[in-house]
């Protein structure tokens, strides 16, 4: 089904070597990559777009859906290319999104609940997931993250409120309270005290996008789009920036050349690498 | 490594496992807010507590207590502190060991935030209901945009039973009746697990085969045609048009679950203050100092009773401590009242008796109690702004109470010899 006795071959690896890049796989892809992914980019989305995704009480329709995912695709981005580039992956988005949902669960049920006693319907985080595999699916298919940044990234951010709308829909259900009319979200936040977080913290509703009316949510989710775009090419090349590696060649004449393109690594002939290893660094 | 710097280390471990052997013992549990951190210009210069009631103070799962009372804004408001143009009502509890029913400042329900007015008074009442056990200081709170939360005085409340008991229906206006520790919670896992399950099974895709190694090797040496496996183009369209159905889908059966919804309510509470009651006694802070040594606050009041009954003083409270003398606590004092935040015999005066009807009268009046120290007020020695705000409340013959709100500068007293 596979090309992947094609690829081993290719490769030119013997067994041993193929199984020892198996296990390498494996303890670097979990242990190592994922759980770095987990650290910092829950981190990175706890600083940039928390409080819209810790509490149900922020999820709002115009600052929620402008904010997650102009801050989320940034690491998305920057994992594509060091797995496209380097290794033609499509699976970077995906595997940034996976992670930040495994870091978010984590912290709904030893924060939130465990520690704070916050019940996971106040807590509940949003889900990236079909933003990100849209995301990956279109690097795959276009080969090219320019494409990926215009169609891509705007469908990441444009699904990202129809994607959690089965989640949050009913936290939009109205009540009356005291002669007042609340949603249920707004209710929540009110019932389930948060002493460091009073309600004039939210920032949520405000701002002259308001004056679409009913339509707010879909400008919103367009100016995303727009800027999840320019958020893509910015942390692609990020991702450039910190995956481009070099080294220096020495010739016959003992000129030392810094070379940027790392691939030609392996097609350099044996006496080429001879000097290399000799060379001055 | 020679025997001497083995000793040492070995001391130093030894130190560290005895250290770590006793430590369980010398932990206690936090059992407030860290509310006598806040400098004194903040608690005694802003908000002014009085009248605090913890009604329910043991109450059961499920039960309803209430936390109510009143507040005066100090018309001494710190410059260094925003003023209060918006505001919202907290509670000061560890977690949501209650949660908040509903509400209300001056009658008015306070959802969302809202402006109050500097030299105002404000009744609240705050309606709870127990969810957790346990022994829980609760306080009430005015939180200020930009100027932070000023905790009001705290109070133990028990709560007792099993939070497994704990239920909190709530009917909608579509006619349903939400728990709020339960709904939408197993639709939002198992979206969640749904799509965790899709992301797993793409990555999964392409985990199963070599990734990186071998790869980088065969994209180095031919380029990427070989690794561009037409299988992965096709499982991956399927994908994604399996991801865009579902996303559709989702959204509208979500939309046909709950076709009635509202925004997220952002608006502004806005309350009235109370009345400002006519008071015929006038009082005027002439001199103001704290004795460091005596742990006192002493005041010249410039007092006058224009009204047609005798006027007693009774208490001074500022930051929610009070310190009252017999009147005071014949006339005003709750013996619910959290006993660690008031002075009994803390008030004291030069002025025997009653201030008559008409009379004007230069008063010496001392706040004097260890609590000054205890709840780090003396600490307003080192604040920027030297000064002291608080209520002074007085009561005539027929039982009507006058609250005073007095400020001035204070000078510090360091020595006996300064008296």
């Amino acid at each position: 089904m596979f090309r992947t006795d094609e690829i081993i071959k290719a490769s030119k690896l013997p067994p041993e070597g193929v199984a020892m890049s198996r296990h390498i796989d494996y303890i670097y892809f979990v242990p190592i990559l994922f759980v770095t992914i987990v650290g910092t980019f829950h981190m990175h989305t706890a600083l940039l777009c928390g409080d819209w995704d810790f509490w149900i009480d922020w999820k709002d329709r115009q600052w929620w859906p402008i904010v997650t995912p102009i801050t989320t695709i940034t690491f998305c981005a920057a994992l594509q290319y060091y797995n496209w580039v380097n290794y033609r992956q499509p699976f970077g988005a995906t595997l940034c999104i996976l992670a930040l949902g495994f870091g978010k669960w984590v912290a709904v049920y030893t924060s939130w609940w465990w520690w704070s006693n916050y019940p996971p319907n106040f807590v509940m985080p949003a889900t990236l997931i079909p933003s990100a595999l849209v995301l990956d699916i279109v690097l795959l298919l276009t080969r090219n993250w320019t494409l990926t940044a215009v169609i891509g990234a705007w469908m990441y951010a444009a699904l990202f409120y129809p994607s959690n709308w089965p989640i949050f829909a009913y936290s939009h259900t109205p009540l009356v309270v005291d002669g007042a009319l609340l949603s249920w979200a707004d209710y929540m936040g009110f019932m389930y005290v948060r002493t460091g977080t009073p309600e004039y913290i939210r920032m949520i509703e405000v701002g002259s996008l308001r004056t679409f009316g009913g339509h707010s949510t879909m400008i919103s989710a367009f100016f995303a789009a727009f800027a999840s775009s320019l958020t893509y090419i910015l942390w692609w090349q990020f991702g450039k920036f910190f995956c481009t590696s070099y080294f220096y060649l020495t010739d016959d004449r003992q000129r030392t050349t810094k070379v940027h393109d790392v691939f030609a690594y392996a097609t350099l002939a044996h006496g080429d690498k001879a000097k290399l290893s000799g060379g001055k660094a | 490594m020679n025997a001497k710097h083995v000793l040492k280390l070995s001391i130093l471990g030894l130190c560290g496992m005895a250290t770590l052997a006793f430590a369980p013992g010398l932990i206690s549990s936090a059992s407030a807010h860290g509310e006598r951190s806040q400098e004194p210009f903040l608690r005694m210069r802003t908000v002014n507590w009085y009248d605090t009631q913890w009604v329910g103070k043991s109450t059961a799962i499920n039960d309803i207590a209430y936390l109510k009372g009143s507040f005066h804004l100090s018309e001494d408001w710190p410059r260094a502190v925003v003023k209060p143009e918006r505001t919202f009502l907290n509670v000061g509890s560890p977690s949501s060991v209650f949660v908040r029913l509903s509400s209300k400042m001056n009658g008015t329900p306070m959802f969302n935030s809202g402006p109050l007015e500097i030299g105002r008074d404000y009744t609240y009442e705050v309606k709870l209901k127990a969810r957790l056990p346990g022994h829980h200081h609760i306080h009430p709170m005015l939180a200020v945009e930009r100027a932070g939360p000023v905790a009001g005085p705290g109070g133990w409340m028990d709560i007792t039973g099993r939070y497994e008991d704990f239920v909190n229906p709530v009917k909608t206006l579509t006619g349903e009746t939400f728990d709020s520790e339960t709904m939408g919670s197993m639709t939002g896992i198992m979206w969640h697990v749904f799509w965790i399950a899709i992301g797993i099974f793409w990555v999964g895709w392409f985990a199963i085969r070599p990734m990186y190694l071998v790869r980088a090797r065969v994209l180095a040496a031919y380029g990427d045609e070989i690794l561009l496996d037409p299988i992965d183009r096709k499982v991956g369209t399927a994908v994604l048009i399996f991801t865009l159905v579902v996303v559709l889908v989702g959204y509208l059966a979500a939309e046909g679950r709950h076709p009635v919804s509202v925004p997220l309510q952002a608006g502004e509470t806005k309350i009235k203050p109370l009345p400002i009651k006519p008071n015929p006694f006038s009082v005027e802070v002439t001199h103001a100092e704290y004795d460091v040594p005596g742990r006192a606050l002493r005041l010249v009041l410039h007092a006058t009773n224009n009204g047609t009954e005798p006027v007693s003083i009774g208490e001074f409270t500022t930051a929610g401590i009070r310190f009252l003398n017999k009147t005071g606590q014949q006339r005003n004092l709750d013996p619910e009242y959290p006993a660690e935040l008031v002075a009994q015999e803390g008030l004291t005066s030069d002025h025997d008796g009653p201030i008559n009807p008409g009379e004007t009268v230069d008063i010496h009046i001392e706040s004097k109690d260890v609590l000054w120290e205890v709840q780090r007020l003396v600490d307003i020695l080192h604040d920027p702004d030297q000064r002291f705000a608080g209520l002074l409340m007085s009561f005539t013959e027929s039982g009507d109470r006058l609250i005073n709100s007095i400020s001035a500068p204070v000078i510090p007293v360091f020595t006996k010899l300064g008296m």
